[in-house]
C-alpha cells in the first residue's frame, strides 16, 4: 500500500497534494500497490470528498478535535497507528514546513529509511530508485532504499506535475477512529502573515528579480533602474533577503511570495527549485545569467548567456528610449 | 541565552578533521565544552545513523535543556537530522525557526517558525527541546585573540563508536537506512531560445522578441 498524507490548509488542499497524488499513482502503476490517501483534520468531509474522486483505492479521514491545527505530536501519533494497521510499502509527504516538521520523526519511530526531498523516482528490477537534490539542487543524488518497507519520502514542492493527476475513481472512504493519548509538547499559540506593504508580488504584471549574482546591495539598483524602465516590480531570491539587501517581502519562492506575471525577468538567479515554484507558471520567463548550464534555462523562454552587468544596463537603456518615443 | 538565562554551551558533531576544525573555533566564540564523534566506523553514516549516534552521545553525557541544529546542511541538505535527534531522545522540537524566547519559570520556549509564504508561526514547547535553526537569524561573534587562547584550555572530548556502545551495523554505511547509488548531474530539458550577440545586440533582440513574439510588453 502506497500512502499518500494530504496537506491542506483553510479547508483547502494544498498544491502539494495533487503533486504527491501523481507521484504515488506512477509508482503504483511500476509496482502494482494500491493508494491510500491519508487526511488529518478536525472537519475533513469536504476534502474527503475531493480526494475520494482521484484515481486511487481509499480515503482514510482521520478525525478529531484534537487534529484541527498541525501538530508533529498528534500526526505522528496517529499516522503511526495507521500504518501499524496496514502493509505500508511508501508513506508520500510533502517536503514543506509541515511535511519536513513530522516525517523524520515518523521514519525514526517506524524505523524505515526517509528520502527527503525527492524529484524523481524509478524502477530498477524490484527495487525502488528514489532521486534527490544536493548541493542546492546543483547534483542529484540516486538512493536506494535498504531493508523492509515501509519506506519514506517527502517530494520537492514542484517537482511532480500536479494537473497530471488521474482522476476518475471511486475510492472507499474510510473514517479512522482517532485516539489521542498524552499531552502534545508542542502548543500552537498563532500566526501572523507576513507583512505586505508596497510590494504584494502575486499581482504584479512584470516581475524584475535579482539574484545573488548581482554580488551587493549596491548592485541591486541595476534592478531597480530596469524594473523602473519597464514598468514593474522588483522580486529577488532568498539570498539576497538573507542578505539583508532587501526586505523579506521582495522574496519569491517557496518561503517567499508564488508570482505568475506577465513577464519575469530573472537576472543572476540560478533557478533553485525553490525559487522556481515561486514563479515557474509566469506567461514569459527571461533569464539573464553568465552560466549556460544554470538551472533557470529549464523553465525560461528567453535566455541571454552574458555578464548581466553589461545586459541589465544595455535593457534599462533600450526600455528608457522606448519611454521616451 | 547563556549571557540571559546562565547554563553552559556545549558543541557537539560527528565527522572527521573538519568537524574538529569547527568545534575549535566554536570554542574560540565562546562555547564552553566539545564532543568530537570521531572514529572511522563513523564514515558513510546517513542522517539516521548520524542522528542516532549524535543523541546517544548526548544520553551519555547528561543530556540538556536544549539542542539547537541547522535546518539542513549546504551539501547533502537532506533537513532531517536535527528532528530525527529529537525523535531519537524523545524531545519536543519545532524546525525552521526564525526566533526563539525562554521562558524559564514555566520550563519552556515560544519559538517562532518560518512558514511558506511568508507566514510566521509562535508555538510554544516544553523542554528539553530540539530546534532547528533558519539561516540568518544571528550574526556570530568572531573569536577574539583571547578567545581562541582561552579554548585550548576548554574541555574536549573525543568519543568513538564503543565507547558510546553503538554496534558496528549501527554506525556509518552498516547502519545506514539506504545507499547512494549515483550521484549525478541532473539533465536539463528546456524549451529557451538563447539569444546571442554583444550584450547590446542581444538586448535590443530580446526586446523585440518580448514586443513581437510573446507581446508580454
Ligand atoms: C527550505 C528552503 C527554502 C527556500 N526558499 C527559497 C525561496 O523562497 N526563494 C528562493 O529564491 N530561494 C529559496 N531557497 C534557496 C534556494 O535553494 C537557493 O539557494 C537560492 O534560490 C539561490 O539564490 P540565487 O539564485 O540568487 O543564488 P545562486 O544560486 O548563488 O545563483 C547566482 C547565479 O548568478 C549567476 N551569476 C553570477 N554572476 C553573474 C554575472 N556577473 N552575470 C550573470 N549571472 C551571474 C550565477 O551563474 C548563478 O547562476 C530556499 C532554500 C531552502 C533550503
Amino acid at each position: 500500500m502506497i500512502f499518500v498524507v494530504a496537506e491542506h490548509k483553510d479547508n483547502k488542499l494544498r498544491p502539494i497534494t495533487s503533486e504527491l497524488l501523481v507521484f504515488g499513482q506512477r509508482v503504483a502503476r511500476d509496482f502494482g500497490e494500491p493508494i491510500t490517501a491519508v487526511i488529518l483534520g478536525s472537519s475533513t468531509g469536504d476534502l474527503a470528498g475531493e480526494l475520494k474522486t482521484r484515481k486511487i483505492d481509499r480515503v482514510l479521514r482521520a478525525e478529531h478535535a484534537g487534529l484541527a491545527e498541525y501538530n508533529p505530536d498528534t500526526y505522528v501519533q496517529v499516522l503511526q497507528s495507521i500504518l501499524n494497521k496496514d502493509k505500508p510499502f511508501l508513506v508520500l509527504m510533502g517536503h514543506t514546513t509541515q511535511g519536513m516538521d513530522f516525517a523524520p520523526r515518523l521514519a525514526v519511530r517506524l524505523c524505515g529509511p526517509l528520502i527527503s526531498g525527492c524529484v524523481e523516482y524509478e524502477k530498477q528490477g524490484e527495487r525502488l530508485i528514489l532521486t534527490r537534490q544536493i548541493f542546492n539542487a546543483k547534483m542529484n543524488m540516486k538512493t536506494l532504499v535498504r531493508g523492509e518497507p515501509p519506506y519514506f519520502a517527502t517530494a520537492s514542492p514542484g517537482a511532480f506535475p500536479g494537473d497530471e493527476v488521474e482522476s476518475g475513481g471511486n475510492a472507499e472512504v474510510i473514517v479512522f477512529p482517532v485516539q489521542l493519548t498524552g499531552t502534545p509538547k508542542r502548543k500552537i499559540l498563532n500566526r501572523v502573515e507576513a507583512p505586505k506593504g508596497q510590494t504584494d508580488l502575486s499581482s504584479a504584471p512584470i516581475i524584475v528579480s535579482g539574484g545573488r549574482g548581482l554580488k551587493q546591495k549596491e548592485n541591486f539598483n541595476l534592478i531597480f533602474e530596469l524594473a523602473e524602465a519597464i514598468g514593474g516590480s522588483v522580486g529577488a531570491s532568498r539570498p539576497v533577503v538573507d542578505a539583508e539587501w532587501l526586505p523579506r517581502e521582495y522574496q519569491v519562492g517557496s518561503s517567499g511570495q508564488t508570482v505568475s506575471p506577465r513577464l519575469y525577468i530573472a537576472v543572476g538567479i540560478s533557478g533553485a527549485i525553490q525559487h522556481l515554484v515561486g514563479m515557474q507558471t509566469s506567461r514569459c520567463i527571461v533569464a539573464i545569467n553568465k552560466d549556460p548550464e544554470a538551472p533557470i534555462f529549464k523553465v525560461a523562454h528567453y535566455g541571454i548567456v552574458d555578464d548581466l552587468f553589461k545586459v541589465v544596463p544595455a535593457l534599462t537603456k533600450i526600455f528608457k528610449d522606448l519611454r521616451q518615443a | 541565552m547563556k549571557e540571559k538565562h546562565g547554563g553552559e554551551v556545549a558543541v557537539i558533531s560527528l565527522g572527521g578533521e573538519e568537524a574538529a576544525r569547527v568545534l575549535r573555533s566554536s570554542l574560540a566564540m565562546g562555547a564552553d565544552r566539545a564532543i568530537h564523534l570521531l572514529d572511522p566506523k563513523f564514515k558513510d553514516s546517513d542522517e539516521f545513523a548520524s542522528a542516532a549516534a549524535l543523541a546517544k552521545a548526548i544520553e551519555k553525557d547528561g543530556g540538556a535543556d536544549l539542542l539547537l541544529a541547522g535546518v539542513q546542511s549546504d551539501d547533502l541538505g537532506s533537513g532531517t537530522t536535527g528532528t530525527m535527534m529529537a525523535e531519537f531522545l524523545g524531545w519536543a522540537h519545532a524546525t525552521v525557526v526564525v526566533g526563539v524566547q525562554v521562558q524559564p519559570d514555566t520550563k519552556s520556549l515560544q519559538v517562532q517558525r518560518e512558514l511558506e509564504g511568508g507566514i510566521n508561526e509562535t508555538v510554544e514547547l516544553t523542554l528539553p527541546a530540539v530546534l532547528t535553526i533558519q539561516f540568518g537569524i544571528n550574526q556570530p561573534r568572531y573569536a577574539s585573540l583571547r578567545g581562541i587562547m582561552a579554548a585550548k584550555k576548554k574541555e574536549f572530548k573525543v568519543w568513538s563508536a564503543a565507547d558510546l556502545g553503538l554496534a558496528d551495523n549501527a554506525v556509518g554505511r552498516a547502519g545506514a537506512a539506504y545507499d547512494v547509488k549515483e550521484i549525478l548531474v541532473p539533465e536539463r530539458k528546456s524549451r529557451v531560445e538563447v539569444i546571442s550577440g554583444t550584450p547590446e545586440e542581444a538586448a535590443a533582440k530580446l526586446v523585440e522578441k518580448l514586443r513581437k513574439e510573446a507581446k508580454v510588453i
